[in-house]
């Protein structure tokens, strides 16, 4: 028998109030899919190949999908590093500084998120370009938020 | 120190000290044990009660390959310290447990003797390289096709110095090919080594002052010129075989035209798994030292991020300069 | 400094400056305990923050985990060959070793990085918060430089040494 005075019997009472990853997020009424994501990717797309950065910038940061799963937020996540590469480093401030601070919040979880993933790193240099211009515009606000903020992308 | 001596400086400074004593009238009474490098131990006493007479004797993993490859090592030693005043090499009084003994006679000696003296382990291990030189000669002087021929099959000569480590000596009639036999037991000094041996083979090429340098490669397969030598050891090898480099080098006529520079030659090659290890040692340490004043700059740094105990603003003091005490 | 260094370390001092806002906070788990959340088996998932990924490239990266009251720092520098990892392990190691004199650096670093540093509520409260980021973007160019430099060191060390031993063949 394992060892019992190990055994965490907070674990097995429903009234601790213990919170694990899953109680944190909000509550969303339902799950978009991938399918659902596919009319705004496609958006940006033709977007991106129009030179129109400034308006897929705008697309993306507003209402990102927060309560979609996993895979669909990775599908629609490459669409927005692609995106984002593609802008030029001069071009970047003047994007940024259009963005109000609900965008600017949207924005800054996209590049962390950029950053955390191998397709993310290998333009890394695009992304602390993006980094340093937002945090030109905005300082430390949008950084704060995205540490407290639940919604992932 | 950027140069290794070739002789035993413990060695020599004893006998030194032995021969003062001696002409100052009250001889030493000595029993000293010296260790050089590749396992070679030797030992100075006294000869008996007989003070005037010190005995020196070797023992060096490489006397029994060096003496396979004429089988004359005794005699090649005996002449060599016969051309000195007061040595010689005695049969009779060997040591026990040691290779070679010399008979140092403290009342004929010189400084060259002592140098002599000191040079013992490099003497053992040059045989080989005098018989390759003696070949290499010997061989320059038949006809060409001969020359070629004979060359071939002129047997690769191996002095089993270290362990697992052997050098490789194969004479030529243009050329005598030196091949080491490294291995690197640390990871940190496997990288460092290649670097080092990089360089050696590279400086050849960018230095033109030392072109005339034997010619140095790097591999980590045993070079021809030793493969069925090498295949012979390679059961002893074989566990460490992803470490094992094999560095050459190859002597011209000219680096071995002379008494004087097949000595240095000799003395060098000898001495050369030494100096290259000892150089990546002291790389080692001198980044050791760094880190540490680099350890001490950051510490520096963090150490302005700690707050002040009080800073003077807010600390009252007394006429008398005291603090005030709230 | 390079081009692409400077939107690096900005990246690294803002997003310090944002984690580094901690407050005491007595574990809830067991009693008069005050450990570094971010160090501890936590069940409590609301005591830790989003983890913040920075990326200069592949090779070089910094993980700041942040917590109610702790934040875990951990930086990979950049090993582009064999003898900048052994370099980068001694160099690490041997600052590890001295880590009570850090303070702030863990003596051993997170799975995947270099080196990590364990910044506290303690910590916080006795030491400027500005000086101390200074200190980790000061250690971050450093390292850099003290590596490539160690690196160009050793290189013209085994040169020197190699034409010195050769020149003695030189008649």
């Amino acid at each position: 028998m394992e060892d019992w005075r190990r055994i965490d019997i907070d674990a097995y009472d429903p009234e601790s109030g213990r919170l694990t990853a899953d109680d944190l997020k909000p509550p969303y009424s339902h799950t978009v899919s991938l399918q659902e994501l596919q009319p705004t990717i496609q958006q940006l797309r033709s977007y991106t190949s129009s030179g129109d950065f400034a308006a897929a910038v705008e697309l993306f940061t507003t209402d990102p999908p927060y309560n979609a799963d996993e895979q669909a937020k990775s599908q629609y996540f490459s669409g927005i590093l692609e995106v984002l590469t593609q802008v030029r480093q001069v071009d970047i401030a003047n994007i940024v500084k259009r963005l109000d601070r609900k965008q600017q919040d949207a924005l800054i979880k996209y590049l962390y998120k950029g950053m955390s993933i191998p397709e993310g790193q290998k333009h890394g240099g695009i992304l602390l370009a993006w980094f340093e211009k937002l945090t030109q515009v905005a300082g430390v606000n949008p950084i704060v938020h995205y540490l407290s903020d639940r919604r992932t992308v | 120190m950027l140069h290794l001596k070739p002789y035993n400086l413990l060695v020599q400074k004893t006998l030194t000290e032995a021969l003062e004593a001696y002409n100052n009238g009250s001889p030493l009474t000595l029993d000293r044990i010296i260790s050089d490098f590749d396992y070679t131990t030797l030992h100075i006493t006294n000869d008996g009660t007989d003070k005037s007479n010190l005995l020196v004797s070797i023992r060096t993993k490489a006397t029994q390959s060096c003496n396979e490859s004429g089988n004359d090592l005794q005699g090649f030693l005996q002449a060599k310290f016969d051309e000195v005043p007061g040595l010689a090499l005695s049969s009779a009084k060997k040591e026990a447990g040691y290779d070679f003994t010399i008979t140092v006679d403290l009342s004929q000696i010189t400084a060259q003797s002592i140098v002599q003296a000191s040079l013992f382990k490099i003497l053992v291990m040059s045989y080989p390289f005098y018989l390759a030189f003696g070949q290499s000669n010997a061989l320059s002087q038949l006809n060409e096709i001969d020359q070629v021929e004979k060359s071939k099959e002129a047997r690769a000569m191996v002095i089993k110095y270290r362990d697992d480590e052997n050098i490789y000596i194969k004479p030529s009639f243009d050329r005598i090919t030196v091949i080491f036999e490294t291995i690197f037991q640390d990871e940190t000094d496997k990288v460092f080594g290649k670097v080092f041996l990089q360089e050696f083979v590279d400086a050849r090429k960018r230095n033109r002052s030392i072109q005339s340098a034997p010619q140095v490669l790097f591999s980590h397969e045993p070079p021809l010129e030793i493969q069925e030598v090498a295949q012979q050891h390679a059961h002893v090898a074989g566990a460490k075989k992803s470490t094992r480099r094999f560095i050459t080098f190859v002597l011209f006529p000219r680096h071995y035209s002379s008494d004087e520079l097949m000595f240095t030659s000799v003395s060098q090659l000898a001495l050369f798994r030494n100096y290259f290890h000892y150089h990546i040692k002291c790389a080692k340490a001198y980044m050791h030292s760094r880190m540490r004043y680099r350890v001490d700059t950051f510490i520096k740094v963090l150490n302005r991020a700690k707050l002040d105990e009080e800073t003077e603003s807010d600390s009252r003091r007394t006429i008398t300069g005291r603090k005030m005490v709230y | 400094m390079s081009q692409s260094l400077r939107p690096y370390l900005t990246a690294v001092r803002y997003s310090l400056q944002a984690a580094l806002n901690l407050s005491n906070f007595s574990s809830q788990e067991v009693e008069r305990h005050n450990r570094p959340e971010v160090e501890v088996d936590n069940t409590s998932a609301e005591l830790l923050l989003q983890p913040m990924h920075i990326a200069r490239n592949e090779h070089e990266q910094v993980l700041i985990e942040p917590s109610v009251n702790s934040v875990r720092m951990s930086i990979k520098v950049k090993q582009a060959d064999e003898i900048e990892q052994i370099l980068v392990h001694k160099f690490t190691s041997f600052l590890e070793q001295r880590a009570e004199n850090f303070y702030v650096l863990r003596r051993v670093p997170v799975p995947g990085y270099s080196i990590s540093f364990l910044i506290t509520n303690k910590h916080t409260e006795t030491m400027i918060t500005e000086k101390l980021i200074e200190f980790i973007i000061d250690f971050m160019e450093e390292v850099d430089k003290e590596i490539s430099e160690m690196k160009l060191f050793l290189n013209a060390r085994a040169r020197f040494a190699a034409e010195a031993y050769l020149e003695q063949f030189v008649y």
